[in-house]
């Protein structure tokens, strides 16, 4: 099934959350500076709903997505209002792939966790939650998993400040 | 309940009788004291600076839980002060074992926001040494499982094919282990002359090698009694830890990117019926244990070797690289390309939005999701298994950290 045929089912089951799609589409030759947008299309989803969502998906038994391959974020730019967070799902049994995307306000990045849906959301948004601050409500483990416990800030943000020095070594 | 909350050492009568002569006869059931173990950061089965924070009680692994980290070196971050191009040797260094299927990840990510065609021979020699990689990078994990199980010899055989794998690699692109082979739009050099034919001849040797290799470790009755029903992943827990490549396959799922979701050339390959996809069956013990997993990497081997001499049947000259220029002008668009890594699905995401750098460069490394089910399998083994599982979820440290 394509991304159009995949919004189609969720739309007809009535998949909580699902706000629209986004494909890729030619340049604009009225408007000389719209470039288009190449690549994959994929969902926009409430972040809100995101868990309630990603449980439609995975026990619709004619999508079937066994699998939640990645979950990562992605922060625009460093004046974007919100900040994107990015779901890969997978299945195996239908061979079929979906991109989804949530957006959270950057003043306020919080988000209810999917962890308890998929097993493997756990540790990608630790990951997520130490590289971009978002914060998944009711995670049941919410350490870092790859910078250390007491790290300042988050990297992978735009407007990150790179630190002068970590316990006494310098980092210039 | 933390791992740190240790249990109190409690005994209690089990048992109380009376002897003929009026003695009292005690059995007593003690439970000792759990004690933590740091496994790692240096140790030598972890594969690589991994903390595995143990609890044991006796002989008997009661929670676990994984340490990352040590190895982080921003290969996110630094995706994204980079131009397209000037990214490309950054892929090879996260798994370290496998650099051709990075750069094979990589490229074909880029590739779709662009939207270009690789030119024919280009893809076959890519398809090559990507299945040249798998074979080496199975070996290393193959040989050091043995070396885990104190099987010291067939490490030292396998070193011997890897060697004559990395030989080959260094005579098309100058390079043995980072190689930046694979590049955007194509690959950096054509293969030398006299390449394929040593090719075909390294496909020989190791078709009758393999048999050495199935027979001196893979069915040996020690390395089956260590790795057999030890360390048992169900297909359903396989599925929800999002579990890829031969973890996957070993738990029994029939799965394969290569054939089910085919990129490049994977889909003619696999329309030929040039290779098969071997899984777990429980053969030697129950679905899902370490053994099903060593055997799924074992019979790929043989397989990616069928894929290899189905690129030389088919390889013709030809353009091996698009025509692109030296700065990439990037559309803006995002893609998701994940392809089967020797350790499973390696993820690239790409964001563009039109400019210089990318917006973000998202590397999904399977290393990084697999070694997530040690916190699930471990607990109730016991801790000479830990290595034996540790060893058949084959990590690569410098891809779960990047």
């Amino acid at each position: 099934m394509d991304c159009k045929g995949i919004q189609d089912r969720l739309l007809a089951i009535g998949a909580p959350g699902l706000i629209g799609i986004d494909l890729p589409r030619e340049p604009d030759p009225k408007d000389k500076k719209d470039k288009g947008r190449t690549g994959e299309p994929f969902l926009l989803v409430d972040a809100q709903s995101l868990p309630a969502f990603l449980t439609a998906c995975r026990d619709d038994p004619e999508l079937d997505f066994a699998l939640l391959v990645d979950l990562t974020a992605a922060d625009p730019a460093a004046t974007a209002p919100e900040l994107w967070v990015h779901v890969q799902l997978l299945s195996h049994t239908k061979r079929h792939r979906l991109a989804v995307r949530c957006a959270v306000p950057k003043a306020t990045p919080s988000m209810p966790t999917s962890a308890r849906v998929y097993r493997s959301a756990q540790w990608h948004e630790r990951e997520a939650m130490e590289m971009f601050g978002i914060e998944f409500v009711g995670h049941p483990d919410p350490r870092h998993v790859l910078l250390p416990d007491d790290w300042v800030g988050h990297p992978l943000r735009k407007d990150y400040v790179y630190p002068e020095e970590y316990h006494g070594i310098s980092c210039k | 309940m933390s791992i740190l909350d240790l249990q109190k050492p409690v005994s209690r009568i089990a048992e109380e009788r009376r002897l003929p002569g009026g003695e009292r006869e005690l059995t007593v059931d003690v439970r000792t004291q759990d004690v933590e173990i740091n496994m790692g950061p240096q140790h030598p089965a972890t594969h690589g600076v991994m903390k595995v924070l143990l609890r044991a009680d006796g002989e008997v692994c009661t929670g676990a839980q994984p340490h990352l980290g040590f190895l982080h070196r921003c290969a996110e971050k630094i995706g994204e002060k980079l131009e397209w191009l000037q990214f490309l040797p950054y892929t090879d260094r996260y798994d370290y074992l496998a650099a051709m299927n990075n750069n094979h990840g990589y490229s074909l990510a880029v590739e779709k926001v662009l939207g270009i065609e690789v030119p024919r021979r280009a893809q076959m020699l890519r398809t090559i040494c990507v299945e040249l990689n798998r074979i080496g990078s199975h070996l290393i994990a193959f040989g050091t499982y043995g070396l885990d199980l104190g099987a010291f010899t067939p490490f030292l055989y396998m070193f011997r094919e890897r060697e004559w794998m990395m030989a080959l690699f260094e005579k098309i692109c100058g390079a043995r282990l980072t190689y930046s082979y694979l590049r955007i739009g194509g690959v950096y050099n054509d293969a030398p002359p006299g390449w394929l034919s040593e090719l075909e001849r390294f496909c020989d040797v190791f078709d009758a090698k393999w048999v050495e290799y199935r027979d001196l470790l893979m069915l040996n009755k020690i390395f089956v009694q260590r790795t057999a029903n030890v360390g048992i992943v169900p297909p359903a827990m396989a599925l929800d830890f999002g579990l890829t490549g031969p973890l996957l396959r070993g738990s029994g799922v029939d799965f394969d990117l290569r054939r089910d979701l085919p990129y490049e050339l994977y889909g003619e390959i696999a329309r030929d019926g040039a290779f098969t996809v071997p899984f777990g069956t429980g053969e030697k013990g129950t679905v899902g244990d370490c053994w099903d997993r060593t055997y799924v990497r074992v019979m790929e081997m043989r397989e990616a070797v069928k894929i290899v001499r189905w690129c030389l049947d088919h390889i013709a000259p030809g353009p091996i690289i698009a025509d692109l220029p030296k700065v990439l002008k990037m559309p803006p668009g995002q893609a998701y390309v994940g392809i089967e890594n020797p350790r499973g699905e390696l993820g690239h995401f790409v964001i563009s939005d039109g400019g210089r750098v990318p917006v973000r460069v998202r590397v999904r490394g399977p290393s990084f999701t697999n070694v997530a089910v040690l916190e699930a399998i471990l607990p109730g083994s016991f801790i000479a298994d830990v290595i034996a599982i540790l060893g058949s979820i084959d990590v690569v440290m410098g891809e779960t950290d990047r």
